[in-house]
């Protein structure tokens, strides 16, 4: 029992570690129609911004995240300006193979800025080892970065329902001209959602340096799991987004400690079956492409 | 056909002289002394897998995230064909064609009446879980060590497979013009016309009683079947084949090179084969360690400039160079 | 102009002719050597620390041997993709020319150019893909100076019986060389007459290791023997394992060199501590050579320390200086390169490395290591040694 306890928890928190990393994308898309696949580069930054800044800086673990997220968002606040809005009406295809290119560009840029190897992490004290919670061993580091996902989620969930701006932007989105007509400075607001998309990309990758290794490779290596999450959730909800990534942290989880033959299969297997079944995502929310 | 409709069909069927030009290079460049035979192949595999991917994407508008699985399908086939001693080439590649056909078929069916976003997913989904099968699967496969013993007669018993790769590039060549051939033809047939109307207005083609849902499955069949045989052509003219060709990134770059060569033109992916690959291997050759960073620029810069793909965007210019309504 | 100036200039014209004609004919021969390594990608930097150990060997010893320049052409075979890297080599013979190469690295790619190095008689040195059974098993001309799965694994074994493990549990990648991993591991150990507690397969991508964890927690083995791939995989699986309990409950991980290159001890960091490992090189393995070959490389490039990968180019390199001067006076004769390499004995940084005469495969030392923080660094440090272990 314990043991299923646990598993479900290290799924949660797996789950979590997408999702912080997916909901800009699943935002941007289900908002804007941008299909922005660079947003695992933006990740890939903030976590580079956190194992530089660290030992270079001498900054606690804590003080760089919000860091990563204020200067990826200024990052992605001048991609936008120079680079996505001229695409915004493209199609999707163009907008893939704008968004592979800046892709692969940082993959090379970050090999040329911080080499190829492995980054070593000193994982502070206060998330290494396990401590005891509702008769479980739970690691430290799993319970910080659930802990930060749920107040992540939360603080979306409420500013896109709850406050003006979030209103604004969904004015914005179900109707561009007469949200501007009605005096809405469009351009502005997708700038801004724009960049707290890819700023919650860099906050994804400061917390996931506990679970995950950093190098120029990482875009390669996570863009499929965050577009089968973006997929799954149905593009634009932040609700739907959290259950995708917690359904497939936790299948990905228990599927390896049961099912250890089906290897990595079972996610693929789980997609397809969901999308055949559920093609708008989970939620199956109205009018998301 | 009636005679009106002779005469609509009759402009598009007749060969341009940039079509003519085309080809008559490519046989041209084997006797350029010095020429890069074994690249100039492999241009044009990644050329046909990508025509073939067009057939659906460009004339249907089914985006496919997993068309490597047909390539690596047929690319199998032909090695195991080869490896259990069927050796002759044009019937394996034939054989190889009907196997990734049939699967084709069969995924239409599965995939029929999804777009967007799921349709990806499902068919990235169904590529990964056969890569990951045939990686895993070292006894039948070999793994990512490769089908060993595959062992090619020579073409139609005259030519064998050398080192140099002359055999490999006429045998592709030929093959690649072919299968152009039917494609033009069927692009142009009525069954063209019927894929494009689906393409643009379903519900209007439904109203005019089209069979919109079999000619999309079949359809598929048939890229998958143009898929197939590039795969086998690859198996053939290396006499390997290893679980790559069933790799993601393999669909990534055939999507990539459509459409920086342009949708719904069949030349298309052999314009974008070209540039990519060459532009790659070049690249690749000054810089290894960087060329990633030139190739994302090129794309950036293709899809800035060229935002229809290559030929596309030509296409435009000179027509309204010739001043010509577009 | 007049008569007599007019044939001074031709005079003159002719003699320059004549000395740039004999200037060209006393002209150094220049042997083409092909070098088709990663460089881009998840496993780049193996490519680049290639780079580097290539540039430290020529620093010492010249770019040439036997009155011969040896010029490297280099390629980028983009990882296990053995259509790009038998195209690659096609190119390198057909069109460069090249009489002898260095690599392909990862064995589909290996597999995939054998029939044509076969055939164009080029002598390869393979420096990067230990699969048993790929070396002259599949051309007779090729020769290898890295190392084969089975020659490092079965010392593991061995060594973990004689220390009293008496319950492993083998965790490996799944793919081909997991596999062969397993199986020799197994081999082994039933040989020596122990019996296994349990195996997994894990996938090669895999970002989640705590299930496995679990599964390893529920065989209740004394010791863990894992095979994974250079990069990523080993890096997390070292960490996921100090932070499971496994590691301070005593249970000892036991791996071999891909795990603990000394290019992923310190992405590991702390948790590298204590992991015991079979390879053949070790860059704090105290010799004179090899001091010398470290600080070498130390210099040449970004890279702070060689590893496996990086000495045994080193040691290709020498292989061929040394085979191309045996032929000088002479022009180039593959043939006569596979015999001069077939049987030949070496010093190498790692330690003494004999090519065995029949197979073409490599015969060395194995050691066994530990992870162990000197001067500040995370290092390999040798405990055991296995002299001239044979690849099989």
């Amino acid at each position: 029992m314990a043991v299923i306890a646990t598993m479900l928890f290290n799924g949660l928190a797996y789950g979590v570690l997408l999702f912080s990393m997916a909901v800009g994308l699943a935002l941007t898309m289900g908002m804007m129609r941008f299909v922005n696949l660079a947003q695992v580069s933006l990740a890939m930054t903030g976590g580079y911004l956190v194992v530089v800044a660290m030992p270079h800086f001498g900054l606690p673990y804590l003080a760089t995240l919000p860091l990563c997220f204020v200067l990826v968002a200024l990052l992605t606040m001048l991609l936008e300006r120079w680079v996505f809005r001229h695409f915004y009406g493209a199609d999707d295809l163009t907008q893939v193979l704008l968004t592979i290119g800046l892709l692969f560009m940082s993959v090379a840029g970050a090999a040329y800025l911080f080499g190829p190897s492995f980054r070593p992490m000193q994982v502070p004290d206060w998330l290494s080892g396990q401590v005891p919670l509702l008769g479980l061993m739970l690691d430290r580091s799993r319970l910080f970065l659930v802990g930060a996902g749920a107040t992540l989620a939360l603080a979306l969930f409420l500013g896109l329902e709850r406050t003006r701006f979030g209103a604004m932007v969904r004015a914005c989105v179900d109707n561009p001209r007469a949200a501007g007509a009605c005096g809405l400075n469009t351009s502005m607001v997708f700038a801004l959602t724009f960049a707290v998309g890819g700023g919650l990309a860099g906050l994804g990758g400061g917390l996931a340096v506990t679970q995950l290794v950093i190098d120029p490779n990482f875009p390669l290596r996570y863009l499929v799991y965050v577009l089968i999450v973006v997929s799954l959730g149905g593009t634009g909800t932040v609700i739907g987004t959290l259950l995708a990534s917690v359904l497939i942290g936790i299948v990905d989880v228990a599927g390896k400690y049961y099912m250890p033959q089906a290897g990595s299969s079972l996610l693929y297997l789980i997609t397809v079956v969901i999308m055949l079944w559920r093609p708008n995502g989970l939620l199956q929310r109205k009018g998301m492409p | 056909m009636t005679p009106h409709e002779h005469s609509y069909f009759q402009p598009s069927t007749r060969w341009n002289r940039w079509e003519i030009a085309f080809w008559l290079a490519w046989a041209a460049a084997y006797f350029i002394p010095g020429t890069n035979l074994p690249l100039l192949t492999h241009i044009l595999v990644w050329g046909l897998f990508a025509m073939s991917l067009d057939l659906i994407l460009g004339y249907r508008g089914i985006a496919s995230l997993g068309h490597a699985a047909f390539f690596g399908i047929g690319a199998y086939a032909a090695g195991f064909l080869a490896k259990f001693g069927w050796t002759e080439p044009l019937s394996g590649l034939l054989l190889a064609g009907i196997t990734a056909g049939l699967t084709g078929l069969l995924t239409g069916r599965i995939v029929r009446g999804l777009h967007g976003v799921a349709l990806l997913m499902v068919t990235l989904g169904l590529n990964m879980m056969l890569y990951d099968a045939a990686q895993r699967a070292t006894d039948i496969t070999g793994g990512d060590d490769g089908l060993q013993g595959v062992a090619l007669a020579p073409v139609l018993g005259l030519f064998r497979f050398d080192m140099y790769g002359h055999t490999a590039y006429w045998y592709v060549l030929t093959v690649a013009f072919v299968l152009l051939v039917l494609a033009r033809a069927l692009v142009r047939s009525p069954f063209g016309l019927a894929l494009r109307g689906a393409r643009e207005n379903p519900l209007r083609m439904l109203t005019l009683g089209a069979p919109i849902e079999r000619d999309a499955i079949l359809a598929f069949g048939l890229s998958a079947a143009g898929a197939g045989i590039a795969g086998a052509l690859l198996t053939q003219t290396t006499q390997f084949v290893a679980p790559e060709v069933l790799a993601f990134q393999r669909s990534a770059d055939v999507l990539t090179m459509l459409v920086i060569g342009g949708l719904g033109r069949l030349y298309g992916g052999f314009i974008g084969a070209l540039v990519f690959v060459l532009l790659h291997d070049t690249v690749a050759a000054l810089d290894p360690i960087y060329w990633y960073f030139w190739i994302g620029l090129l794309l950036v810069f293709i899809v800035t400039f060229f935002r229809q793909g290559i030929l596309n965007t030509l296409d435009k210019l000179l027509a309204s160079r010739r001043g010509e309504a577009v | 102009m007049t008569l007599t100036t007019h044939l001074a200039w031709r005079k003159a014209l002719c003699a320059a002719v004549l000395c740039a004609c004999s200037a060209a004919a006393t002209a150094q021969e220049t042997i083409k050597v092909g070098f088709l390594m990663t460089y881009s990608g998840p496993s780049g930097l193996s490519g680049q620390m290639a780079d580097q150990a290539v540039k430290a060997f020529q620093k010492r010893y010249g770019t040439s041997a036997g009155g011969k320049t040896i010029e490297l052409i280099r390629r980028d075979g983009t990882g296990p993709n053995p259509d790009i890297a038998r195209r690659l080599a096609q190119e390198m013979i057909v069109r460069e020319k090249v009489q002898l190469m260095i690599g392909p690295d990862f064995t589909p790619n290996v597999l995939a150019v054998a029939p044509l190095v076969t055939e164009a008689k080029v002598p390869t040195v393979i420096a990067g893909a230990s699969t048993h059974g790929i070396i002259g098993e599949k051309s007779p001309y090729y020769v290898r100076t890295f190392f084969s799965l089975p020659q490092v694994v079965k010392p593991m074994a061995q060594w973990a019986y004689r220390n009293g493990v008496r319950k492993p549990f083998v965790i490996v990648a799944d793919y081909g060389p997991g596999h062969d991993a397993l199986n020799a591991y197994t081999a082994a150990w039933t040989e020596a007459g122990g019996k296994l507690a349990g195996s997994l397969r894990v996938p090669l991508r895999n970002t989640e290791f705590t299930s496995y964890m679990q599964r390893i927690k529920d065989a209740g083995p004394d010791a863990v023997f894992v095979f994974l791939p250079f990069g990523e995989l080993g890096i997390q699986f070292m960490r996921a394992y100090a932070d499971s309990g496994l590691k301070s409950a005593g249970v000892r991980l036991l791996t071999t060199s891909d795990v603990t290159d000394e290019s992923q001890l310190d992405a590991a960091g702390d948790a590298s501590l204590g992991v015991v490992s079979s390879g053949v090189y070790a860059s704090s393995h105290q010799s004179p050579l090899n001091r010398q070959f470290v600080a070498d490389f130390a210099q040449a490039g970004k890279a702070p320390r060689p590893g496996v990968g990086t000495v045994a180019v080193w040691d290709a390199l020498r292989l061929i200086y040394d085979g191309v001067a045996a032929q000088q006076g002479r022009a180039f004769d593959p043939d006569a390169f596979m015999a001069f390499a077939r049987g030949r004995r070496y010093d190498s940084p790692r330690g003494a490395l004999s090519i065995n005469a029949a197979t073409g495969d490599i015969n060395q030392s194995v050691y066994i290591r530990r992870v162990e923080r000197r001067d500040g660094v995370l290092q390999n440090i040798e405990i055991e040694e296995l002299r001239d272990a044979s690849a099989k």
